[in-house]
């Protein structure tokens, strides 16, 4: 229906164009005035008042039809005497009376479900029935609203702009928008955990285990529960295992990725880096689920085999397997972020150091690095914020168990692991197990906003610097 | 008659398929001010790059010929260019300290050549180099302060400084000036004729009037080649070539 | 310290300085190579599969079916007893183990390929041909050599007697490699031999199709405003923050958006093309932003000044001239943002994306999985022949992202052009 409508009001809208177009032509001609506008304006003009009001009607209405009518079908349902305790039995109802009317439900049908399902129709019927007369009445309003101002002979390319500007201005606000529904869907279910767990307990817990916070009955959860599983969100070893295998992918990263950078800048032949840059840069574009593949198959095995012939003990998902494998992962963001700081130290300081009879090594130890400093920093810190906000890597080949440890052969779990394990699966909403997945989203998201903020304000001010 | 310090012959440089110096042969004196001057372009600066070789540091360029220092090949593909650099020193167009405190400039090329083993012969070096560049009195205060805070002229004074300080034989000046206002300017000109009693300088210059007042030898060059070598005096009042003189007399450049 | 052994210190530690550099590059492309090469000796077999030649007879009294039925009654029918005696003649079997152990040689679509071979000329009632049914995972693995045959047989999946079977079977050359189109045609399934990637194949196309249509219109636009039109002012300033942060939020969080949003608030279908395309369309927009604002900043001044100064309005000037200058760095940044959306796996599985589903979606707003997903998926499978199957699905999703960089860097490199 929708579809049939927008190809109804995008054929309007084109027929409009050529006639808006020929109209204005022929005024001219007749009247023998001068137009202010290109005539294909005036066509534009009326394209844009035709469709856009119409399209941004049906859109808000097809957002909201299917929650309006599930409202009201699960009211008029329970006023019949449907009996559901919360939410999802209510919403279980909905689907059955849903699949009732598409005759897709096999199964025992009541005289109350049949009744909705009727009501349903009716109100899906009456609902499209008002939703094109409401669109047609909008198109023709505004059909005739610029039909007359184009009589009038108006700045039609003026006006055209606008809109067109305006148009623009709101794609740019779909940031803004995408911002704040991460923050708002993030602080929704964050608040609730919150008010069943105290933040500090979160926070300061050194006890992980949401699996052990079973509640009978969301809504209300009696104080014996409650202090069974005010101890279970405890965020403690969560970080901890996070940072820990950020740190030893950090320590596989850092050296080679600056390295390569230092290479790529200072001493390869431009032969030598055209073809290993791309190669490296390889690195970046392999999806991390094959990573975390490759990680989970062959390297977890084959440590816990090389472990196995030293006399350790190596767990099949090590920190250290899923740590060395996201450091490779990480190598070219810190390669060619370092690569790119390098070369824009200026020339002028690497003559004036090996005008006084520096080495090349001296040069770039004592003047350049120092000198891109900032910049490198800026590129580190951005690769830190990618490690902890990692995720199939570590899904597939670090463990569950929130271990806290130092031991790179032991399991340990992340934040980001954790999100996945609880959100996978059957998942009780509104339960606090469910929400505390969001409050770690919400930790991961502020960590790494605070860590992009440094580092893009670092790479700015040193870019600033030598621009 | 002063001895001769560098010694260039059948001097050629190519930058990829452009030859930028065909044929210069070129005697330096000792302890002298040489000015080179010339057209942008004429390959003045190339000429100086060579005789540290700097060109190095560019890929495509390419040097044929010979240049002498007290005897020894520059161009010697075994000799070592960072004793070479060591021994001769350069300042560049625009002032270039590193971005540290003024003290780690000067103190930077000492440690890496070895010459000041404690605290106390660097401290020695630094005050030294910086007295000689006629900085100290300014800078004595705020040596921990960075380089790159100083004022353009005096940037250009560490960067002399910075090069006084491993000792060199002969000091490379690329238009020193270029980028200073003429009181700097008139202070490095001052400094640079107190240079001469220690050091031997070779100044690229676009001012016929500091090669005047500066150099006691001067060389003309236009594309690439010599056309005139001579005493200042010489070379300014009584020119041997047409176009020396339609040049110095600024009918051309 | 002489001033000679000095020099040669620096220079060996200049030449130690250098070897660490060249060393960094080195892991770098060696880890790259053992990764592809792992991928693929993996990989490569899933694409062919083991199939075993049998002779299968219509046995009149077994098939309740004449010659010239229609397909609704082949379909109807029911091939199962002429399936076992055909699977039971392959060897002789003594009893009813044996008998089982021979029957799990084959696949569990030995009587689906039947039926299919009967559909296809309707009329072998009572005639005998030669079939090739594709054969049970274990004997594929263990035909192509991925699983130990010298394993003590309590630890080993195959028994003596199927073993034998299948020495017997390679002897009297039964056995066969065929091209695997069920790993393209098929969607997920339990058994690794019927598994296939289609269904993901399709998911995937959906969920980057709808992708693209939104994010690349709107990432156009945003930067046209931002770079050309945009007031110096706080909400510019706001904006640019917004997208510059946007950019590096890690992905999972737009899994959870999209399960806040658009799942349990406007309540759009789960484990859908349409969610993923959506999520991945949030996700794509601000690392398309960035390369497109790159691109168009790339444009000199002097051509807006030069539109302008014949005439043109301010948008005259930008859609006229500076738009189609910056295209194909556009294109090519819209591109590779598609290519990394394409194997993106961690909001696809909040999303439901990991449901195990069969059929091959036909719309968008049907429950599928992606290729990434699909990876991921079999990977957490304890069979061996998903093993070969992931890394296969792998091949071909590197692969498309291999294609979609190269056309990124070729057009950029054919089409940009260079402004000094």
């Amino acid at each position: 229906m929708n579809l049939v409508l927008i190809f109804l009001i995008t054929i309007f809208s084109l027929s409009l164009f050529f006639y808006g177009r020929s109209k204005t032509k022929s005024i001219s001609i007749q009247n023998n005035i001068k137009l202010n506008a290109l005539p294909k304006f005036y066509g534009y003009y009326l394209v844009l008042w035709c469709s856009i009001p119409a399209l941004i009607f049906l859109l808000v209405w097809s957002l909201f039809e299917p929650v309006i009518i599930k409202s009201i079908i699960i009211e008029t349902a329970a006023n019949q005497g449907a009996i559901f305790n919360d939410k999802n039995e209510a919403n279980l109802i909905y689907e059955k009376i849903k699949a009732i009317h598409l005759g897709t439900f096999f199964g025992d049908i009541d005289s109350i479900l049949k009744e909705s399902a009727i009501s349903y129709a009716k109100f899906l019927n009456l609902f499209t029935n008002s939703k094109i007369v409401l669109i047609f009445g909008i198109v023709i309003a505004s059909v005739i609203y610029s039909l007359k101002k184009i009589k009038n002979n108006n700045k039609a390319r003026d006006d055209v702009e606008l809109i067109l500007k305006g148009l623009l201005f709101a794609s740019s606000l779909i940031a803004i928008l995408t911002t704040l529904g991460i923050i708002f869907s993030l602080l929704f279910e964050s608040i609730k955990f919150f008010s069943v767990i105290n933040i500090f307990d979160y926070l300061f817990g050194t006890n992980w285990s949401p699996q052990r916070a079973f509640v009978s009955d969301a809504s209300k959860i009696t104080s014996a529960e409650l202090e069974e599983i005010k101890d279970a969100f405890g965020f403690i070893p969560l970080i901890a295992g996070t940072s820990f295998i950020a740190l030893i992918a950090m320590l596989v990263a850092v050296p080679i990725g600056l390295f390569s950078g230092i290479y790529m800048a200072e001493y390869a032949s431009v032969k030598v880096r055209r073809i290993s840059k791309p190669i490296i840069e390889i690195l970046a574009g392999i999806p991390t689920v094959v990573y975390g593949f490759f990680a989970a198959l062959t390297v977890g095995p084959f440590f816990r085999q090389a472990g196995e012939s030293l006399g350790l003990t190596v767990s099949s998902e090590s920190a250290l397997a899923a740590g060395l494998i996201m450091g490779i992962m990480i190598i070219p963001y810190i390669s060619s972020l370092s690569d790119d700081v390098i070369n824009s130290v200026p020339q002028s300081l690497r003559d004036g150091s090996y005008a006084i009879g520096a080495t090349k090594s001296e040069t770039i130890k004592q003047v350049v690095i120092p000198a891109a400093l900032p910049g490198i920093i800026g590129s580190v810190l951005l690769a830190v914020s990618r490690a902890i906000g990692e995720t199939m890597i570590v899904v597939m080949a670090a463990g569950l168990a929130a271990n806290l440890t130092i031991n790179p052969l032991d399991s340990t779990t992340t934040i980001t692991t954790q999100i996945v394990m609880i959100l996978v699966g059957d998942q009780e909403f509104d339960s606090p197990k469910t929400q505390s997945a969001f409050a770690l989203g919400l930790t991961l998201f502020i960590a790494t906003l605070i860590l992009n903020y440094i580092a893009q304000r670092a790479v700015k001010k040193y870019r600033e610097k030598y621009d | 008659m002063s001895n001769i310090k560098i010694k260039s012959k059948n001097l050629n440089v190519y930058y990829g398929q452009k030859q930028a110096l065909f044929d210069v042969n070129l005697d330096i004196n000792e302890k002298e001010v040489t000015a080179l001057i010339g057209p942008s372009g004429c390959g003045k600066s190339t000429f100086i790059r060579c005789i540290n070789r700097m060109n190095d540091v560019i890929d495509i360029c390419k040097v044929e010929g010979n240049i002498e220092i007290d005897g020894i090949e520059v161009n010697d593909k075994e000799l070592d260019v960072v004793s070479l650099r060591e021994r001769v020193g350069m300042v560049f167009q625009k002032p270039n300290p590193f971005p540290k405190s003024i003290y780690d400039n000067i103190s930077y090329g000492p440690k890496i050549h070895g010459k000041g083993e404690t605290k106390s012969e660097l401290d020695e070096i630094v005050e030294k180099s910086l007295r000689k560049a006629a900085l100290w009195e300014e800078v004595k205060d705020r040596l921990d302060e960075p380089g790159t805070g100083l004022s353009g002229g005096q940037q250009q004074r560490l960067c002399i400084a910075r090069a006084i300080s491993v000792n060199p034989e002969v000091i490379l000046m690329d238009e020193p000036c270029s980028a200073l206002d003429p009181i700097a300017t008139a202070k490095i000109e001052e400094l640079i004729d107190e240079l001469k009693k220690t050091y031997t300088i070779v100044i690229v210059t676009h001012s016929m009037a500091q090669a005047v007042r500066v150099s006691q030898k001067t060389g003309f060059f236009h594309l690439g080649k010599v056309i005139e070598v001579g005493k200042t005096e010489k070379i300014f009042k009584n020119p041997d070539n047409k176009m020396t003189q339609d040049y110095i007399t600024g009918r051309f450049g | 310290m002489t001033k000679e052994e000095r020099l040669k210190k620096r220079h060996r530690s200049e030449k130690r300085f250098k070897l660490y550099g060249v060393a960094s590059i080195f892991v770098a492309l060696l880890f790259v190579l053992i990764l592809v090469q792992n991928i693929f000796s993996k990989g490569s077999s899933a694409f062919m599969k083991t199939a075993i030649n049998v002779e299968v007879f219509f046995d009149p009294e077994l098939l309740e079916l004449q010659n010239g039925a229609s397909s609704d009654d082949i379909l109807q029918a029911d091939f199962f007893d002429i399936t076992i005696e055909t699977l039971l003649k392959a060897y002789p079997a003594k009893n009813l183990d044996e008998e089982n152990e021979l029957i799990d040689l084959f696949s569990t679509d030995a009587e689906i390929e039947i039926r299919k071979a009967f559909l296809e000329n309707n009329n072998l009632v009572g005639k005998k041909i030669n079939l090739e049914i594709t054969a049970s995972d274990d004997i594929d693995q263990l035909h192509k050599g991925n699983y130990p045959r010298d394993l003590p047989e309590d630890r080993r999946r195959i028994s003596n007697f199927q073993l034998n079977i299948y020495d017997n079977l390679v002897e009297s050359k039964k056995i066969v490699k065929n091209f695997n189109n069920y790993f393209f045609k098929n969607g997920d399934s339990r058994n690794p031999e019927l598994a296939g990637i289609g269904g993901a194949l399709v998911g995937s196309f959906y969920s980057i199709l709808i992708c693209l249509l939104l994010s690349f219109p709107v990432a156009v636009l945003a930067s046209i405003y931002l770079e050309e039109f945009a007031p110096k002012n706080k909400i510019t300033d706001f904006i640019e923050i917004n997208i510059n942060n946007l950019a590096a939020v890690p992905s999972i969080v737009y899994g959870l958006l999209a399960l806040q949003i658009l799942l349990a608030t406007i309540q759009l279908p789960r484990s859908t093309p349409l969610v993923a395309g959506i999520t991945l369309a949030l996700m794509t927009l601000p690392r398309i932003i960035i390369p497109c604002r790159a691109s168009l900043k790339a444009v000199p001044p002097s051509i807006r000044e030069g539109a302008l100064a014949v005439g043109a309005s301010k948008f005259q000037s930008v859609f006229h001239h500076v738009v189609p200058l910056a295209l194909p760095g556009t294109l090519s940044g819209t591109i590779i943002g598609l290519a990394q959306a394409l194997g993106e796996t961690a909001p696809l599985i909040l999303i439901g994306m990991v449901a195990f589903v069969v059929d091959i979606p036909s719309t968008p707003i049907d429950p599928s999985s992606s290729l990434p997903v699909q990876v991921y998926l079999w990977s957490e499978s304890a069979e061996r022949g998903f093993v070969e199957k992931t890394s296969a699905t792998i091949m071909m999703l590197l692969s498309f992202l291999i294609v979609m960089n190269f056309i990124a860097v070729y057009l950029r490199q054919k089409f940009e052009k260079r402004w000094n």
